[in-house]
C-alpha cells in the first residue's frame, strides 16, 4: 500500500528579532544567512504550537481527531524533561486517549523520527492515521555564539494511505558517536557547543550524506532526480556543505531553506523545511529530506509530489505574518533577565 | 495569587484545553463554562457536550498593564508588557473571558472577529496551566 502525505500545517510564532538587533548587541551576528528569526511569545511553548499544527494538519486533509491511531511528537525544548508531553496536545485536540504515543526530544533528528515512527505505525496499520507535529525552540546561553541562530517554529504532519498530498518513497538512517557539539547535560537548562568548528562540521557532512547517499543508492536515484532537498539548517550555510558533496545544486536547497527568515529550528528545521518545499512543489516533483542530531545521527526520507493541494497554513503565510522586537525586548521574553 | 488546586484545575481540562460546552436539552442554548442547571431556562440539568469552534467577536476588552497585572501574571506583563483582558461573545452565544495574545493591544477593538487558541496561561507549583487565549482570526482558522 502506498503511504505518504494526507496534510500538513506550519505554524510560526509571529515575534522577530533581525540580526542588526544582535550586531548591535553584541557587535557581531554568528548565524551564517540568518536574516531574522521567529521568537516565541512569552505564553507559547512547544505544546501550544505542537497543538496549534496538529490541529492545522488535521484541518488541511480534513480528518476529525477522533480518526488519529497514532501520535508523535518532536522538540527538544518540552516545557518538561520528565512528564508524557504528548498527553496535553491530545487534550487539547481531542483525540482518542486510546491513541500510542511517542515523544522524541533528545536531539535535533527528533522531527524525523517523528514522522518515521508515524510511517513505521501505518506499515503494520494501513488503515490507520499517524498525526505527526514537531516544534522547537532551541535555547543556550546569550552568551554563546550558538545562541544567535536560534529561532522558533513548528510543523504538523497527517501521514497516511488516503487523499495523499507527497507519497513517501523510503529512508535511511545513520547513527554514530560524535560529542562536544550542541549538548545539554542533564539537571542543565541550555543546550552548550564546545565550538570546535571544523570537528562539528565533519560530523554534520558525514552523517547527513551517509544516509542520503544510502537512500539514494536503495532508490536509485541521481541528485538531479530531486526538485528540492531540505538539509538541517542550524544556520542557513550548513546545508550547502553536505548538499555539495552529495553533488547538489544551490537551486535545489532554495525553496526549503526556512532558517534565513526564521532561524535554526531545531527538531522543526526539517519538518518546517519539508512543509516549505510541499508548499513549492509541483505533482511529480521528488523532495529529499535529510535531518542531523548531534550526538550524532541523520535521517534521509525522500517524498514525491502527487497533489497540487495547498493547505490553509503554509510556511511562506506564517514567515509573512511577524512584528519585530528589540535585544532588550528578546531578552526579557527569553527570561534571560529576570 | 487566585490559585486553583491542581485537582479542580484537571476537572476542567475539556473546557479550558479545547472549549467544551454543555448545550441544554430543554432550550437548546450552550452554556459556557459547564453549568449544573442551565442558566437560560433554569429549568433543566440535561446536557449534550458541544465543542465549541472558538470563533467569536470581541464584545469589550480593557488593557492590564502599569503593574496591575494579578501575581500569576507579574512576570508576563514585566516580560511582555501590555495585555488585553477581553469578554467575547462566541458565535455559539455565550460569552467568556481571556486574555488575548498575537496582537498589538493598541490594535484591539470592539467587535473584531477571533478564534481561540491553547496557550501557556500561569504557572504554579512548577506546573504549567495551560487554557484558551484568543488571537486575531486574520489568518486564523
Amino acid at each position: 500500500m502506498v503511504l505518504g502525505i494526507s496534510g500538513y500545517g506550519v505554524a510560526v510564532p509571529r515575534l522577530r528579532i533581525k540580526r542588526e538587533d544582535y550586531a548591535k548587541a553584541w557587535g557581531s551576528f554568528s548565524a551564517a544567512g540568518v536574516n531574522e528569526k521567529a521568537v516565541a511569545g512569552f505564553d507559547e511553548d512547544m505544546l501550544t504550537l505542537a497543538t496549534k499544527v496538529g490541529q492545522r494538519a488535521l484541518d488541511s486533509v480534513p480528518l476529525k481527531p477522533d480518526k488519529i491511531t497514532r501520535f508523535a511528537f518532536a522538540s527538544t525544548t518540552p516545557p518538561y524533561t520528565e512528564k508524557l508531553l504528548s498527553g496535553t496536545i491530545l487534550a487539547g485536540l481531542g483525540a482518542p486517549g486510546e491513541t500510542y504515543t511517542t515523544d522524541h526530544t533528545s536531539s535535533t533528528r527528533a522531527g524525523t523520527e517523528a514522522l518515521l515512527a508515524g510511517f513505521e505505525h501505518l506499515t503494520g496499520n494501513p488503515g490507520g492515521n499517524a498525526l505527526v507535529a514537531a516544534a522547537d525552540a532551541p535555547q543556550a546561553s546569550m552568551w554563546d555564539a550558538i545562541e544567535h541562530g536560534m529561532g522558533a517554529g513548528a510543523a504538523g504532519f497527517v501521514l497516511s494511505g488516503f487523499a495523499l498530498l507527497a507519497e513517501f518513497e523510503g529512508s535511511s538512517s545513520v547513527v554514530s558517536e560524535h560529542f562536544g557539539e550542541r549538548f545539554r547535560p542533564r539537571d542543565e537548562q541550555v543546550t552548550r557547543d564546545l565550538n570546535v568548528k571544523k570537528f562539528s562540521e565533519g560530523s554534520f557532512v558525514s552523517n547527513t550524506t551517509k544516509a542520503a547517499s544510502a537512500l539514494l543508492k536503495k532508490l536509485g536515484r541521481k541528485p538531479e532526480d530531486y526538485a528540492h532537498v531540505v538539509i538541517q539548517q542550524p544556520d542557513a550555510r550548513a546545508p550547502a556543505s553536505a548538499a555539495g558533496k552529495l553533488g547538489f545544486q544551490d537551486p535545489q536547497l532554495a525553496a526549503g531553506m526556512v532558517s534565513a527568515n526564521l532561524g535554526d529550528l531545531g527538531a522543526a528545521s526539517t519538518p518546517v523545511g519539508l512543509a516549505a518545499a510541499l508548499e513549492a512543489s509541483q505533482v511529480g516533483d521528488r523532495i529529499l529530506v535529510v535531518s542531523y542530531g548531534s550526538g550524532a545521527g541523520s535521517d534521509a526520507l525522500s517524498f514525491k509530489v502527487i497533489s497540487d493541494r495547498k493547505p490553509a497554513f503554509t510556511v511562506s503565510k506564517e514567515t509573512a505574518r511577524k512584528e519585530y522586537i528589540d535585544y532588550v525586548q528578546y531578552l526579557k521574553l527569553k527570561g534571560a533577565i529576570r | 495569587m487566585a490559585h486553583v488546586s491542581v485537582p479542580m484545575y484537571w476537572r476542567t481540562i475539556p473546557q479550558r484545553y479545547r472549549l467544551v460546552g454543555l448545550q441544554c436539552k430543554k432550550c437548546g442554548k450552550v452554556n459556557f463554562p459547564p453549568k449544573g442547571v442551565c442558566k437560560y431556562c433554569n429549568a433543566s440539568s440535561e446536557f449534550t457536550e458541544v465543542r465549541l469552534s472558538g470563533r467569536g467577536k470581541v464584545h469589550t476588552f480593557t488593557l492590564i498593564g502599569a503593574g496591575g497585572a494579578p501575581p500569576e501574571f507579574a512576570e508576563q506583563e514585566k516580560a511582555g508588557g501590555v495585555y488585553p483582558v477581553t469578554i467575547v461573545e462566541l458565535d455559539e452565544g455565550p460569552k467568556v473571558i481571556g486574555q488575548m495574545a498575537d496582537v498589538n493591544p493598541k490594535d484591539v477593538k470592539i467587535g473584531m472577529p477571533v478564534r481561540a487558541e491553547l496557550r501557556r496561561i500561569y504557572e504554579e507549583e512548577g506546573v504549567v496551566r495551560y487554557g484558551f487565549k484568543f488571537v486575531p482570526l486574520e489568518g486564523g482558522a
